[in-house]
């Protein structure tokens, strides 16, 4: 792909200068370059094998403080340019905001190579071998008598170049690799019908869990929800399962967005420095983990992405800032930046000592949460209400599974009832932790 | 407004594709012995404007172009796509799909083309957006933002998202199929944040659909959206934590289609019959739940979200008939799910876009009216919840779903009591179609902003229900 990225970065130096010779004040220009392949099996055989290489233009421009942006997957010259004067008329129709424009021009060393983004193993590997991955480990699973039907294993490689170029004079660009490994079962029979799926995620290869180990855990899984009852309404601690950590996660994420905080649409609005969790509660977004799959050296403006400590021992200290949201909160930016919006880097729970199977141990009567559907996520108010499926615990131990349930709190409620954290966070995706109990929340039934 | 008049212009060749060569192509996809092959061309072009803080704060452009390739060989399908459509990459494109199958020769040779037209246009686009000025929509913009904030002093934020975009498809099968169609869209959406006493609440309302921008002045106006969203997040901040635990459910018309969507539509879409995973699967000719369930979905209703005049294989689609006075009476297939099962397609494959193969999806899903009067449906519930707005849901395979509700209100002595904020419901479809105890004769459509996810695969929908009762399903609130 050198001799591609070569002409791609051209391309956007040429659109760059366009965009600046018709009149924009700042422009800047992003290129993908991307190769995909992914194949799905099922009982035994493939049902879809899918492979393809797709290329994409994003660009934004500035003209007297106003901005517009466009994108295309038409790469030729004459469709590019016809965007930019496009943009550039209908930035003249818009209204002009003092804090838009370019992130100031930043000074940094990193290359992708320290960072391990990239994986020749996942770029070279033979789609046979992906195949020969992904009915493995259905069949290891299907040897399983209570496993009933299958949803199929898939195995996914990504290759994505990303070239960034601006008018203040950034130029960079990184290639990395994504592989995946997944399969999703079906247990139980007639109308009582059970489903859990197991994956692994990773950029290298080597560090992708093998067959037996997918196909073991969504067994697992699968045959644990069998013959779920469903229980009184009650306030109970909850515990969560990394898996679920993440979507908590992921939602305290969208809380300390900087763009949700400048919209006021986060109930953490105007609380930095305050205590909102417990001592327990320490979150890092950090984009510089060597290897993992939120890692990138620079955000989509070509800020350098870092280390930042969102909440400390429960205080919350920082908001994570595109370029925008930065200049309106006047807090610096994170490095998080994504088009218009922010995103995580790896955005994680700190790990505590405890392993998972204390926390269990150590609960008197509770549920274990397994798995959730459903969306019930209001970051406005904190609120939360999902429709949950589990394992009931009584006296340190797993009693029964449960499922037709929801569980039902505020999320600034959990982050200060936090009371065990275990030591078990996994990095499988770029929003995650370890298994978490959380003191007490509403399981709704019967 | 004034009405543009043209002469009828032969549309642009998007594609600098000629069907001679595209016929090649799909030769050398069947070369190495598939079944089918289909190539489906996509030339998109949609335009966001975003308002808030007062201003129109960013607006943005977006082209898609590309093809899809598809072979299908038995159960198994190959796909292929590209946003570079010279002849050497076309054919890469086809050789990579054609992996599927590993004959050394073609079995079949693709028949020639006839072009299929279609009936009458679901469209119902006389102003069509792309091809007015933007003033116009920034102008519709504008309007939404005002009437949301001056709705009351307690609106303290507002936010407006305008989109539109404007599909170019054409679909070529090895079978001889041609179709060639546009599929307008546009949507208006508007987020109003109200605070009061250190509270914060938030309301939205939206339309849209299959229309042109006279939508807005004759069915939907601005105003009406903005003044809805902030009448929502000025409702919410009176409205008490919801109860928890099972209950009896009255859902409102129109919003409530959600779930329909999610307990019924989903479990009858015919891969998940066929891979035998949806509890549904054998229920075919069986009653599922109360003899007062008419459900259908219907690809064809005019201007609506959901709808198109071919699908996303060229097929024409029908007005579906899934359930009938509470038994299962057919299924939303694709052209491979109905090879397989041995059915006729029903015109419900789609795809959010060139770079995805087609799924049996739903278009606008709806329950049939009923006999109740809406009004003796909530007196009927002593204690109650009443679900008024939905946010979405979600289902899988064994039936269990849940839907999310923004805003609700406890029914007490048969009257609506004090408004009620976020709750999930849980239910199982074969469990809560049983427990359908009224339905009302008041069949609304939802607003036309629905989006269902399916395997990655985004595609608007539109749903819609009559005012309902459910005689006990678990609400998930606090306690």
């Amino acid at each position: 792909m050198k001799a591609a990225s070569h002409d791609l970065r051209k391309l956007a130096e040429k659109l760059v200068l366009y965009g600046r010779k018709l009149g924009a004040d700042e422009m800047e220009v992003t290129l993908y370059d991307g190769r995909e392949f992914n194949v799905d099996v099922r009982l035994g055989r493939i049902e879809n094998l899918v492979e393809a290489d797709s290329r994409y233009c994003a660009f934004r421009l500035f003209k007297d403080k106003k901005v517009a942006s466009a994108s295309s997957s038409d790469l030729s010259l004459a469709t590019l340019q016809a965007l930019v004067g496009k943009a550039l008329k209908r930035a003249s129709l818009t209204h002009a905001d003092e804090f838009a424009g370019l992130p100031a021009p930043a000074r940094f060393k990193i290359t992708e190579d320290s960072l391990k983004l990239y994986d020749p193993e996942v770029a070279g590997l033979k789609p046979q071998e992906k195949i020969k991955m992904a009915l493995a480990t259905e069949r290891i699973a299907l040897e399983d008598r209570r496993i009933t039907n299958s949803f199929g294993a898939s195995f996914v490689t990504n290759e994505l170049r990303t070239i960034l170029v601006n008018s203040s004079g950034f130029s960079g660009e990184y290639l990395q690799t994504y592989c995946s490994l997944s399969l999703g079962l079906q247990a139980g029979h007639g109308d009582h019908l059970v489903e859990d799926y197991w994956f692994s995620s990773k950029r290298h290869l080597r560090d992708l869990a093998q067959p037996e180990e997918v196909a073991r855990m969504a067994v697992e899984r699968t045959v644990r929800q069998l013959n779920p009852r469903k229980v009184e309404t009650q306030n109970v601690p909850v515990i969560f399962e990394p898996t679920m950590t993440s979507w908590l996660l992921a939602f305290l994420f969208s809380c300390v967005s900087g763009t949700a905080v400048y919209q006021q649409t986060t109930f953490l609005a105007g609380r930095l420095g305050e205590k909102i969790g417990n001592d327990l509660v320490t979150v890092v977004d950090d984009g510089l983990l060597p290897g993992r799959l939120g890692s990138r050296p620079f955000d989509s403006e070509g800020v350098p992405t870092q280390r930042t400590v969102v909440i400390e021992n429960g205080v919350l200290r920082n908001y994570l800032c595109n370029t925008y949201a930065a200049r309106k909160l006047n807090l610096p930016a994170t490095g998080n930046g994504n088009g218009r919006g922010v995103v995580p880097n790896n955005f994680y729970l700190e790990p505590g000592t405890i392993t998972p199977d204390e926390i269990i141990k150590s609960t008197r009567k509770g549920f274990l949460l397994t798995r959730v559907i459903g969306h019930g996520l209001n970051s406005v108010t904190g609120d939360i209400s999902r429709g949950a499926c589990g394992l009931w615990i009584e006296d340190g131990q797993a009693v029964f599974p449960v499922s037709e349930v929801t569980i039902a709190g505020n999320l600034g409620q959990v982050l200060q009832n936090i009371e065990l954290v275990g030591n078990d966070i996994q990095f499988e995706s770029p929003v995650c932790g370890p298994t978490i109990r959380v003191g007490e929340m509403t399981v709704a039934g019967k | 407004m004034a009405q543009r008049k043209r002469a009828v212009k032969t549309e642009p060749n998007y594609f600098q594709l000629h069907p001679a060569d595209l016929r090649k192509l799909l030769a050398l996809a069947l070369a190495r012995g598939g079944d089918f092959a289909d190539i489906f061309l996509e030339y998109r072009t949609s335009l966001s404007i975003l308002m808030e803080e007062d201003i129109i704060k960013e607006s943005s452009e977006n082209v898609t172009l590309g093809l899809g390739l598809r072979v299908i060989r038995k159960d198994r399908t190959g796909y292929a796509y590209t946003n570079d459509l010279s002849e050497e990459k076309l054919k890469s494109v086809a050789l990579t799909a054609s992996a599927i199958a590993s004959a050394r020769t073609a079995r079949k040779l693709p028949l020639p083309f006839r072009n299929l037209r279609p009936e009458k246009d679901v469209s119902r686009a006389r102003l069509v957006a792309s091809s007015r000025p933007l003033q116009e929509k920034i102008r519709l913009v504008e309007r939404a933002y005002r009437s949301a904030l001056n709705h009351n002093q307690d609106i303290k934020k507002v936010q407006v998202a305008y989109g539109e975009s404007l599909q170019h498809i054409k679909i070529l099968n090895s079978e001889g199929l041609l179709v060639e169609d546009k599929r307008p869209m546009v949507k208006l959406v508007v987020m109003a944040l109200a605070e009061k006493n250190g509270r914060r609440e938030s309301g939205f309302c939206g339309g849209g659909g299959r229309v042109g921008l006279e939508y807005f002045n004759r069915e939907l106006t601005p105003e009406t959206i903005g003044q809805e969203a902030a009448r929502e997040a000025c409702l919410l901040l009176e409205a008490v934590d919801p109860p928890a635990g099972e209950m009896p459910v009255v859902l409102s018309p129109g919003h409530s289609g959600v779930l329909i969507h999610e307990a019924v539509g989903h479990l009858l879409e015919a891969d998940f019959i066929r891979k035998k995973t949806s509890v549904l699967w054998n229920k075919l000719g069986k009653r599922v739940g109360s003899e007062q369930l008419n459900i259908y979905d219907d690809p064809t209703r005019p201007g609506f979200r959901g709808s198109y005049n071919f699908d996303d294989e060229g097929s024409r689609p029908q007005k579906t008939l899934l359930v009938e006075k509470g038994v299962v009476r057919g299924f939303l297939q694709d052209l491979l799910s109905a090879r397989l099962m041995k059915k006729e397609p029903t015109g419900h494959g789609r795809r959010e876009d060139f770079s995805c193969w087609p799924l049996p999806r739903m278009a606008n899903t709806y329950i049939d009216r009923g006999e109740y009067d809406p009004e003796e449906i909530i007196r009927s519930v002593r204690k109650g919840f009443y679900v008024s707005r939905l946010s979405g849901g979600q289902v899988e395979d064994s039936g269990q779903f849940t839907f999310s509700v923004t805003l609700g209100y406890l029914i007490e002595d048969g009257r609506l009591g004090r408004p009620v904020r976020q709750a999930t419901l849980i239910g199982t479809n074969l469990d809560i179609l049983r427990k359908v105890e009224m339905v009302g004769s008041d069949l609304e459509f939802g607003w036309q902003t629905g989006t269902c996810s399916k395997e990655g695969q985004d595609v608007p929908v539109a749903d819609g229900c009559p005012t309902m009762k459910i005689s006990g399903m678990t609400v998930g609130g606090l306690r």
